[in-house]
């Protein structure tokens, strides 16, 4: 002990420093997980988390029964299933296509114009989509004028498109940005293999076939794993902009859910229990992703 | 770099198909801009008919007006621009001396430090969890909650840490030496040499600040802390938004020719325009952020 504290005393003004960060730490990250006992009780707001009266699994067994359960999961993999299916390939496209570009200034440009749309806010993508679906929108006034339809359609009033409208605006937003980790790792791939491949007279299809994608490898698995192990994150910000009381049948995800009833109904035990739930599975998620990544690809992301 | 073979024919067909993919490409990123900054500069009364593309039909400019004399929209500003300062600052600052102190060799609790504020980039419950803290803090609204939530930020640590492992340690052992606190190392050591990293995490922060909306309308409900991203989320979801252009149309009555369609162009436009503006310059920054990224994983 009195080992101990002569470290300390010796190290007094490295602790002066991380006293405060650890007391935040604890406040702000480790005090919340352990608030979410309530999920538990009967939380009353207000009251400290150890006076509510614990009424064990209920809260989740009313979230399971619930006829709101099915639709929310629904939802929930649907969205982010289709963000997976297009939002992960697309940006390996799209490097693969730049690489292929021969004018290295229009390449430089094209990039830069891609990454725009990473830095918007979800709230400026919301404005651009009122005004480019609305029914004096872009979209309809040009599907009249080519005579696909006669009357506006009402894109964002409709469930049947909202699932399509948010995969559409996640790739048009991220697909630039998440093209730079590939542009990076095909610009590592040893210049003598390709030139090796020309010599062999693979042609060009042959080269990113052969060379490039094999070369790519580990960072491909590595993205695809984290973004499976995502999956319960289907995004709650477009949901909460976009969605409509008419879509709700299709917008409405975890995340929005714990929201409705957390935050604007103040069911807060519901709404921690729902959380909870969410919480641990995502977790688990993430360890059995990584898990596959070891095993199978000898990579790990933890 | 010059081919060993002449391209063939399907070589030159996928080029020039590729070139005009790109540049289909490029008019689908920037085109919903450059169509709402028509729609902004257009007489409100005629953009409702529709068809403007590319040029205002019928050039006004009294959207702006309205807006920069619109009180919420300049307050939404000032917040905006104090929360992405304050909140760059503050994390930076806080995640930076983090990361120095977990790489401090002879710090006894280096490696507790590190796991501490590992685990919660993996175990965190989502916002809810810490939705009930902030409530029952008495933080709500406050300024308070646009920077101290988020003060240290473990990804951002990880990145700025591996960034000082890669530095020669005896820069900070020779200045313990001649008796310089670690406080002292950390400001005139760590920060000037760790510049690049600092500077890609502080794009990223200032973007996210000025970008969030979120956490406003769940800490700050009063509206008296609104930012301008909230502001615009007002005029496009609640009828309130529309019935203060209404009431500000009757009060100047010279914005006859304003419309929703048009002020909402118009605001965001100015809400987009900052990050526009600095998005030139720091370009490099975010790109060199992203390497170090990857470099660690």
């Amino acid at each position: 002990m009195n080992t101990w504290r002569r470290r300390i005393v010796k190290e007094r003004q490295i602790w002066i420093m991380a006293v405060p960060m650890i007391v935040w730490v604890l406040v702000f990250s480790y005090y919340p997980m352990y608030g979410m006992i309530i999920a538990f009780q009967n939380y009353v707001p207000g009251n400290s988390f150890f006076s509510g009266d614990w009424v064990g699994f209920a809260h989740f067994e009313r979230f399971f029964n619930s006829p709101d359960f099915g639709t929310i999961m629904r939802n929930t993999f649907a969205i982010s299933g289709l963000n997976i299916l297009f939002g992960l390939p697309a940006p390996l496209i799209l490097a693969l296509l730049l690489n292929e570009l021969k004018n290295k200034s229009f390449k430089r440009f094209t990039q830069t114009l891609s990454y725009i749309p990473y830095f918007i806010s979800w709230v400026v993508v919301a404005s651009i989509l009122f005004t480019l679906l609305g029914s004096d929108g872009l979209l309809n006034k040009l599907l009249i004028d080519f005579g696909f339809i006669r009357e506006p359609i009402s894109f964002l009033g409709e469930g049947k498109y909202f699932w399509g409208i948010l995969t559409t605006s996640n790739v048009w937003k991220d697909v630039g940005f998440n093209s730079i980790i590939y542009l990076s790792a095909l610009a590592s791939i040893d210049r003598e293999q390709i030139e090796a491949g020309k010599a062999d007279g693979i042609g060009r299809f042959g080269t990113v076939w052969h060379i490039y994608l094999p070369g790519i490898r580990t960072t491909i698995i590595l993205l695809w794993i984290l973004g499976l192990g995502g999956i319960l994150n289907a995004g709650f910000e477009q949901q909460l902009l976009l969605g409509s009381p008419t879509t709700a049948e299709y917008s409405e995800v975890i995340d929005t859910y714990v929201y409705k009833y957390g935050v604007q109904l103040g069911y807060y035990s519901f709404a921690a229990a729902v959380n909870l739930m969410k919480a641990v599975v995502s977790v688990l998620l993430v360890i059995g992703m990584n898990r596959i990544a070891k095993k199978f690809f000898d990579t790990s992301i933890l | 770099m010059r081919d060993y073979l002449k391209p063939t024919l399907g070589s030159r067909v996928f080029d020039t198909a590729n070139v005009v993919f790109m540049l289909v490409f490029c008019a689908l990123m920037i085109y919903p801009f450059l169509n709402l900054l028509a729609i902004s500069l257009n007489d409100g009364v005629d953009a409702a008919r529709g068809g403007i593309y590319l040029f205002p039909r019928k050039l006004s400019f009294s959207a702006y007006e309205l807006l920069f004399q619109n009180k919420k929209m300049l307050n939404g500003f000032i917040w905006s621009i104090l929360r992405v300062v304050v909140g760059t600052v503050a994390c930076l600052l806080a995640t930076g001396l983090l990361a120095y102190l977990v790489n401090i060799r002879h710090f006894s609790g280096r490696k507790f430090m590190r796991i501490l504020f590992f685990i919660t980039m993996y175990f965190n419950g989502g916002f809810f969890p810490v939705y009930l803290l902030v409530v029952n803090l008495g933080l709500t609204n406050s300024f308070h909650v646009y920077w101290l939530p988020a003060l240290f930020n473990v990804y951002f640590m990880l990145l700025i840490s591996s960034y000082i492992q890669n530095q020669p340690d005896a820069l900070f052992e020779s200045a313990r030496i001649d008796g310089a606190g670690e406080f002292r190392i950390y400001w005139k050591i760590v920060i000037p040499i760790c510049v690049p990293v600092f500077a890609a995490v502080s794009v990223y922060l200032a973007v996210s600040h000025w970008n969030s909306w979120f956490d406003v309308v769940l800490y700050n409900p009063s509206g008296k802390f609104d930012t301008l991203q909230v502001y615009l989320r007002r005029l496009l979801l609640e009828m309130e938004g529309l019935q203060q252009i209404r009431d500000q149309q009757v009060l100047y009555n010279r914005y006859r020719d304003l419309s929703p369609l048009t002020l909402r162009a118009a605001t965001t436009i100015v809400v987009t325009v900052p990050i526009l503006l600095v998005y030139p310059f720091v370009q490099k920054y975010f790109i060199g952020g992203i390497m170090l990224g990857s470099i660690k994983g």
